[in-house]
């Protein structure tokens, strides 16, 4: 170990001290500041991609979309399975209808899905009952709109479509479909869970008078990331619609969450940016303190620029054991966040205020490695520097000057 | 007739204060041969801890020139100066001047660090040089556990772990009582003789004075025999 570091820590933790109050309170200051840093960064990454995978799960990695249905849907599905980059094409519909179990009704998004798709993402989300029970006569619902119709799997609900109003208007008696509910699904996202229904794609065309046409088809790709780029691609090859990209689902919201979470890195870097200077100021109070020490130290012979590595190393020091215990608050902080936000939610709010507000039943967070990199690196940057600029001004003094102002 | 471990010739140092210039070296000649102790003796405020921090390149002086074993080190630049120091000058000063944080081996040790010396070598160094002033049993014990014979004991053992052929003390005595300063003066005139180390002592006391092999007076800026 250089000699540098070696005084460098042993001033930072004199021998003897319990606790060691200067270090202490400047390490706890970049720990916090990191802390709050990362906690931010991570719960807005949780909601980014809390929303692309919902974004992905209701719209495909491609959505063809059309001004109008698009007639034999299956047959442009099968065209497009065949391409390598698409793993499955699933043709459907979807709508709103009126929903009603006695006396309760609600307006349900119905969607007209293929039961038999494999990779249909309501799968993941089944919380009671079965969806491999889904047929013309049953109906899937998120857990929010079964909650508001008072209905459990096995109950019956009936659903008023769009175009049985039209046939009333025709003079002719329209009677709601009768389905009974055979699963409930629960996503964690509030917008889904509050209106999701889902029937047989069948179903669906017989109810809404589509024949065998469909509103649009759903790709599923092997690499999402691609999709701007092969759905440009397949557009060119099969033209039926506008192909849309999951990226462009929702544009303006993934966008400002991105700006909320880059917003978000600054004003919480002026934290740790607070905490450096007071660090620099810190520092600077014990070059004055240890003047007399600086003139001994060139007296012993060292040079100018270890007297500056001393009190560098100092501030590097605490940026590397503070950014240490940042990490480590974060990941307590984030384990426990579900007890901090009900704590929150019942000091201040009388309910599910992250589901009211943010559309997500409970904190989404998703570890950035490349946050954790980037709030290090700033960290340590700054904690360096702000020993630095003492470190540098205790060198540049003269020996008899430092050992005189003692 | 060999090199000379110090030569100081036309050493003239003055402050600038609100009230004009003070000159406090005017034109001082000293050469010290190896192994030789000089004693410089003067009134308060003549100049001999600034003599003394010129001598060891501490401070500049405004004119004259500097030799160290034969090598010219007044026009040298701050960084060359501190690393030839480390190896040429040893510093024992009035207050002891050691590293708090730092146990007595440490602080021994940490001289020699500087001088670039490794871990080991340097810790092996300090022992030694603990052993050499009857500190052995105390080289785990900070400085705030040492009484102020022995803070300085640990100084001088400081000032002598990279073997340099010139050592500078400040009034070595000047915070301890008599018994005491006359115990580390027997100490720091036995270990030096011993090192064959040459010795530039500032004091007061006419009596450690007359210890040293040549007895010099600052006086008006100029040193003279006393």
């Amino acid at each position: 170990m250089p000699w540098t570091l070696q005084l460098a820590l042993r001033q930072l933790f004199p021998p003897g001290r319990v606790f060691p109050a200067f270090a202490g309170v400047s390490i706890l200051g970049v720990g916090l500041g990191v802390c709050a840093l990362l906690v931010v960064q991570t719960v807005m990454n949780g909601f980014g991609e809390e929303h692309r995978l919902r974004i992905r799960e209701s719209y495909g990695d491609v959505r063809i979309f059309s001004s109008a249905p698009i007639e034999r849907p299956e047959a442009l599905a099968r065209a497009l399975a065949a391409d390598p980059a698409v793993v499955s094409s699933t043709p459907y519909a979807e709508g709103p209808a009126l929903a009603r179990a006695g006396d309760f009704s609600s307006v349900a998004f119905v969607r007209g899905v293929d039961p038999a798709d494999p990779d249909l993402p309501a799968r993941r989300y089944v919380v009671d009952g079965a969806l491999a029970d889904l047929d013309d006569g049953r109906v899937v619902l998120g857990a929010g709109l079964a909650r508001q119709l008072r209905v459990r799997v096995g109950d019956t609900i009936d659903l008023w479509s769009p175009s049985l109003a039209e046939r009333a208007e025709r003079g002719r008696a329209p009677l709601p479909a009768e389905l009974q509910v055979c699963a409930i699904i629960r996503t964690g996202f509030t917008e889904i869970d509050e209106r999701a229904a889902l029937i047989p794609l069948r179903r669906f065309r017989e109810l809404w008078s589509l024949g065998d046409r469909a509103h649009g088809l759903i790709l599923r790709l092997r690499e999402p990331a691609d999709a701007e780029t092969t759905a440009a691609r397949l557009e060119a090859a099969h033209p039926a619609g506008r192909y849309i990209p999951w990226q462009a689902e929702k544009r303006n919201l993934l966008e400002a969450i991105r700006f909320e979470k880059t917003m978000l890195f600054f004003l919480m870097f002026i934290i740790t940016l607070v905490a450096s200077f007071s660090i620099g100021s810190s520092l600077f109070s014990s070059v004055i303190r240890r003047s007399r020490e600086i003139g001994v130290l060139a007296a012993l012979g060292a040079r100018p620029a270890g007297i500056a590595a001393v009190f560098t190393a100092q501030g590097v020091l605490i940026g590397l054991l503070g950014t240490l215990l940042g990490f480590g608050l974060t990941f307590a902080i984030l384990g426990g966040r579900d007890v901090i936000l009900r704590s929150i939610n019942g000091l201040f709010g009388d309910g599910d205020m992250v589901g009211q507000m943010y559309q997500f039943s409970a904190v989404p967070l998703h570890y950035d490695a490349t946050d954790f990199v980037l709030a290090a690196a700033f960290t340590l940057v700054t904690t360096a520097l702000a020993g630095l600029v003492p470190a540098l001004w205790a060198a540049r003094r003269r020996p008899t000057d430092a050992m005189r102002d003692a | 007739m060999p090199e000379p471990v110090l030569h100081g010739s036309g050493l003239a140092k003055a402050y600038r204060s609100p009230s004009g210039s003070i000159e406090v070296l005017r034109r001082v000649d000293l050469t010290v041969a190896p192994g030789e102790s000089v004693s410089i003796r003067g009134a308060s405020g003549a100049g001999k801890t600034t003599l003394l921090q010129v001598l060891g390149g501490l401070d500049r002086a405004d004119r004259g020139e500097l030799a160290w074993a034969g090598r010219r080190v007044d026009g040298l630049p701050a960084s060359a100066l501190a690393g030839l120091r480390a190896r040429q000058v040893g510093f024992v000063f009035q207050n002891y001047q050691l590293m708090p944080e730092l146990d007595a081996r440490d602080n021994v040790a940490l001289a020699a660090r500087i001088a670039g010396a490794p871990v080991a070598v340097a810790r092996a160094r300090a022992d030694e040089l603990l052993g050499l002033v009857g500190l052995s049993a105390r080289a785990a014990h900070l400085p705030s556990a040492l009484s102020g014979g022995e803070c300085q004991r640990v100084a001088l053992a400081r000032a002598l772990v990279n073997r340099p052929p010139l050592l500078l003390a400040d009034e070595p005595t000047g915070n301890l009582d008599e018994v005491t300063g006359a115990a580390v003066m027997e100490l720091l005139l036995s270990v030096c003789r011993a090192q064959g180390t040459a010795l530039v002592l500032v004091t007061h006391s006419a009596d450690f004075a007359r210890l040293a092999g040549r007895q010099l007076v600052l006086r008006s800026g100029e040193l003279s025999p006393a």
